[in-house]
């Protein structure tokens, strides 16, 4: 069982099917084809019903009349051939491994890690399976997490393991599986009134050195970055299954601004599954633009390619609405951008005791 | 290193006299005016010095053998000594020197007896070999030792030279006849010199190496070796470019001096010397391009009576004469004193020195500047081993021989940078400077005279007429990297779609044929849509047992309806080229271009024409191109231009003419001359034999590529 609920034979038939529209093309004597919606901004939606983003009705047919789409066909072969192996066998591998394994594939090898991992997520959207039923996941594992919550995790040897995340974990905290689904883990306890998801290991560790969690009585997550799928779906699990808020602390850059829409509103790459990963609640808590000014923060200029993303942003979707709008002319008036540890210009305990404090006081009312 | 030596002593003799003109009293010995002039002889710098050295050495060498019709094989071996002294070993194979003239070669500075007479030679610009006795004997006191063995002789000659400086003439010592021996075996001619010098050797840009190497590539008839040992006896430094070709350069011809091309001094000096009675016979005997009637003009102009005596002429009449050569119209000078290294052995002597993937070559055509006949020679090598980033390598010579200083300041590099290189493919930053890329050009000026910017004579002087040439045979060569590089282009696209339809497409249909369990689909209807076009593979390859070039170029189409076409080859033929075997026979469209007809090519079917080519050598040939006429395109190929076609045919049916002029003067029109040039021969089909008629009507009209 999957997130989705498919079965293996669901999963592999689903895969025959792209292998199927190639097949009947030339048995047209057409060249063969892959048809799949097309990822970009421009065909991002928002699902009303399911209150994310997702992909709308534009596709786009990718035919063997090139050598670089031939190729991607060829691919897409391979990948399924090397998936239906791993399901017989019970096996897994990491998208790394299957770059690697590529080698072998002549005319299929991948050029780069990078063309297989969207050629993994292609699968996932034509056959609205996911990347799990494939038995692939990411080689780098999930966030870290610290706070009083609870959590049950089947171990390799199948048995339920039962985890504090404040009690019986070191300092670096409860890491997270690549695979948070119901059969992986199960969220069983906690006492905190909400989730802060952080951007960078520097402030995490701040707040844990801080007492932040107990203090604060919340859930720190680490989001190394740009998060990965499993760190956003434990997010949105928690924020469901026991209705906590979830408040978002990043950097205040352009780049900050797009971790937060995946985390609230879905990925471009990944809107196939916006509804399994995103937490349309979740609050932008800064750093914002006008904190800047407000807390005389240290700021660098805007690259040129910042601006550039600032005016893509602008025309995306997920920032339509007129306060996303507003944050980010904001920011390109100031011409500034500022990290999160900016803020140890008035002292170590400042973001504790003043800045965190002051805007929880102001999203949460306390 | 012989008697063509004498010549090369010409340039020194002329410094010299001017030096005897300008302190008519003075008598200065010869090395105080070394010594005042060694910075424009080469001998400036500890580091110069053995480049120099080496180059009178191999130069007088590369003359020698040239002259004496033998293949050169030379040896040069340097030595490092203590204190900033080396010794420095040159061995050729040449025809030696005879033992009388052993002095003469090595111990003065002298006048030719050929003097006034001008020819294209390698040694014209330097001091000759004699500095270099004098260098040695300047810095380090040592004598240069000679081992010469003429073949006439039964045995060698030893002797160690020096040089009586007050008296302008070497010293011997130490003579002996005695065999020759090296490395076991008897040398039957060469010559050997040994001596030790005052220098320093370096590697790079400006070293003994590059020199070397550059005269490699510029006498691909030559075998050359190279070993520098430090004072362990360690080799440091090694090179060894062996002979690409057998084939040596022509015998020169020497020829008169120009009117056009004389300096005041030289006429002065040639009217004192004078054995003729009037100046009308002198003007004719001792210029080239001077007729009886541009003679009494020339005269009349200058106001100088016919019957006046040569060598009465004063400073002021010389003075008028020269001016009024200026005035009269003269014949221009024969050019066939030139020698220039012809465009196939560029591409060997750069191939013997440079990995590359790509040759384009240009001899022009010798022209006149200023009296002296001249000739340039361009070849540009591309890809390969060649660095891609930095500034292309710029190759300089005059008359064969290296320029390795002054690149800036030299005309060559000047004509080389005018050109805009961006439209040939190469990187031109701001259209200024060298182009960068993986690239290196040759450059050579053959000429009876060629200027130098000074007495240093590593710049080229600027001049309008060889500047222009020097551009337009890098216009030349440009094209045909541009050329290459579309067809590389062309030929990767190509590629890239055989791969496609040949292996990733089979593959698909394979693999998803098992995955459903369902059989494989018929892929040629799918190849046909994902095609679409008429493909052309061509390649030219060389089959060493039996030594020739095999031509193979296939045609495959892959659209849906027959195509028919005419298949242009160009290949090199000429003198000793032929085709051996040519099963498709087709016809001689016109000089180096061969046609065959192709009839009816059916939706997913190749043809192959194939030919093979005899009389040349491994790299000679390795790229050609290809045309066709019909309708639709070809990739790979390109459609024939039908005007250029024309023009080059009556180029060639001219000269066809001109040639059968004395045996037949019957010809009437051109069409005729044509129609015996090119002998109708039954042209091949693929499929289906086309009759003869119909074929004649078809092949200048042209309207094939029917099927349709």
């Amino acid at each position: 069982m999957s997130a989705n609920g498919y079965t293996k034979e669901q999963v592999i038939e689903a895969l025959h099917d792209i292998a199927g529209e190639m097949h009947n093309k030339m048995l047209k004597g057409d060249p063969p084809t892959m048809t799949l919606p097309v990822r970009t901004k421009q065909n991002i939606s928002f699902d009303s019903k399911l209150g994310v983003y997702k992909y709308g009705k534009k596709r786009s047919t990718r035919d063997a009349t090139s050598l670089g789409s031939a190729r991607q066909l060829l691919r897409a072969l391979h990948v399924t051939e090397f998936i239906e192996e791993m399901i017989e066998a019970g096996k897994s591998s990491t998208l790394r491994e299957m770059y690697y394994i590529s080698e072998g594939w002549g005319h299929g090898k991948f050029g780069s890690q990078n063309e297989s991992n969207n050629l993994a997520e292609d699968l996932e959207i034509i056959t609205k399976c996911m990347r799990e039923d494939f038995k692939l996941r990411p080689e780098e594992d999930g966030a870290r997490i610290i706070g009083n919550i609870t959590f049950e995790e089947r171990n390799r040897r199948g048995e339920w393991m039962r985890i504090n995340c404040r009690d019986d974990v070191g300092d670096s905290g409860y890491g997270v599986p690549y695979n948070v689904e119901l059969e992986k883990l199960r969220l069983v306890d906690h006492d905190v009134d909400f989730v802060m998801a952080i951007e960078t290991g520097g402030m995490f560790d701040r707040l844990v050195e801080n007492g932040f969690d107990e203090s604060s009585r919340c859930a720190l997550v680490h989001l190394k970055g740009q998060p990965a799928r499993s760190t956003r779906r434990i997010i949105k699990r928690m924020n469901e299954e026991w209705n906590l808020p979830v408040l978002v602390f990043l950097d205040g850059d352009p780049w900050s601004y797009r971790i937060y829409a995946s985390i609230a509103y879905g990925a471009i790459k990944t809107a196939h599954i916006s509804e399994y990963l995103a937490t349309p609640s979740a609050v932008y808590l800064g750093i914002r633009a006008g904190d800047i000014e407000s807390y005389d923060l240290p700021a660098d200029d805007l690259s040129s390619k910042d601006i550039q993303a600032l005016n893509a942003e602008l025309s995306d979707p997920r920032f339509a609405d007129a306060d996303w709008q507003e944050e980010i002319k904001l920011m390109l008036e100031l011409g500034k951008k500022a990290e999160q540890q900016s803020l140890a210009k008035y002292g170590l305990d400042f973001v504790t005791d003043t800045y965190l404090p002051e805007k929880l006081a102001e999203i949460l009312g306390r | 290193m012989s008697f063509g030596l004498w010549e090369d002593l010409k340039g020194v003799v002329a410094m010299v006299d001017a030096e005897k003109i300008a302190s008519k009293q003075k008598q200065i010995s010869i090395s105080e005016f070394f010594e005042k002039n060694k910075h424009f002889l080469g001998f400036d710098t500890l580091q110069r010095a053995v480049i120099t050295a080496v180059k009178e050495a191999v130069d007088n060498s590369l003359d020698a053998c040239e002259e004496a019709r033998i293949l050169p094989t030379i040896k040069v071996e340097i030595n490092k000594l203590k204190g900033d002294k080396l010794e420095l070993i040159c061995q050729d194979n040449g025809p030696g020197i005879p033992r009388d003239s052993v002095e003469h070669v090595f111990g003065k500075f002298l006048l030719g007896s050929r003097f006034h007479a001008i020819r294209q030679t390698r040694g014209q610009q330097g001091i000759g070999i004699t500095g270099v006795v004098m260098y040695s004997q300047l810095t380090t006191g040592s004598k240069t030792h000679v081992i010469s063995k003429i073949k006439s002789d039964s045995s060698a000659v030893h002797v160690d030279l020096g040089l009586d400086t007050r008296k302008n003439k070497a010293t011997k010592s130490n003579e002996i006849r005695d065999v020759w021996f090296e490395d076991g075996e008897e040398v039957v001619n060469g010559l050997k010199i040994k001596t030790v010098m005052k220098a320093k050797y370096q590697r790079g840009r400006q070293s003994v190496h590059q020199y070397l190497r550059m005269t490699s590539i510029v006498n691909p008839h030559a075998t050359i070796q190279l070993t520098v040992r430090d004072g362990d006896g360690e080799i440091i430094d090694h090179g060894h470019w062996i002979r690409t070709t057998e084939k040596l350069p022509r015998v020169v011809e020497e020829i008169k001096p120009h009117p056009h091309g004389i300096h005041l001094g030289q006429l002065q000096r040639m009217l004192k010397e004078a054995d003729e009675r009037k100046l009308t016979s002198f003007l004719r005997h001792n210029f080239s391009g001077v007729s009886m009637r541009a003679a009494k003009e020339i005269l009349s102009r200058a106001e100088l009576e016919e019957s006046r005596t040569p060598v009465r002429i004063k400073a002021n009449e010389a003075q008028a004469l020269l001016d009024s050569f200026q005035e009269v119209k003269l014949l221009a000078p024969p050019t066939d004193c030139l020698s220039p290294i012809e465009e196939i052995l560029i591409k060997k002597g750069l191939s013997k020195a440079i990995d590359s993937r790509f040759a384009s070559t240009v001899t022009r055509k010798p022209t006149v500047s200023q009296g002296n006949p001249f000739q340039i020679e361009v070849g540009l090598v591309f890809g390969g081993d060649l660095a891609a980033d930095g500034p292309i390598e710029v190759l300089r010579f005059a008359n064969r021989v290296p320029l390795m200083y002054q690149q800036g300041g030299c005309l060559m590099t000047k004509a080389l940078e005018s050109v805009n290189w961006k439209q040939y493919g190469l990187d031109h930053p701001g259209g200024k400077g060298l182009p960068k890329g993986p690239a290196a050009v040759l450059i050579h000026l053959a000429s009876t005279n060629v200027q130098f910017t000074s007495e240093a004579k590593e710049a080229v002087s600027d001049n309008v007429e060889v500047g222009e040439e020097i551009r337009r045979a890098m216009l030349e060569v440009g094209r045909g990297l541009k050329n290459h590089l579309k067809k590389s282009k062309q030929k990767k696209k190509a590629q890239e779609k055989f791969d496609l339809i040949n292996i990733i497409l089979p593959e698909i249909s394979r693999k998803s044929s098992e995955m459903l369990g369902r059989e494989e689909p018929d892929l040629s209807p799918v190849i046909t849509r994902i095609m679409n076009a008429v493909f052309l593979e061509d390649e030219v390859s060389w089959d060493n047992d039996a030594k020739q070039n095999i031509c193979s170029v296939t045609i495959y189409n892959y659209t849906a309806r027959a195509r028919a076409y005419t298949i242009l080859a160009k290949w090199p033929e000429g003198e000793g080229v032929s085709m051996v075997e040519n099963p498709r026979g087709g016809r001689k469209e016109t000089n180096g271009l061969w046609a065959w007809r192709l009839d009816t090519l059916n939706p997913g079917e190749s043809a192959e024409i194939r030919f093979t080519v005899e009389g040349l050598t491994k790299g000679d040939w390795n790229e050609t191109d290809i045309f066709f006429r019909g309708n639709g395109d070809i990739i790979g190929a390109n459609k024939i231009d039908e005007k250029l076609l024309d023009e080059m045919r009556k180029v060639e049916a001219l000269a066809v003419a001109e040639a059968e002029h004395s045996r037949d003067k019957d010809i009437g029109s051109l069409e005729r001359v044509l129609d015996r040039a090119e002998p109708m021969e039954p042209s091949p089909s693929v499929a289906v034999t086309t009759s003869g008629d119909n074929l004649n009507e078809d092949w200048f009209g042209m309207k094939d590529g029917g099927a349709e």
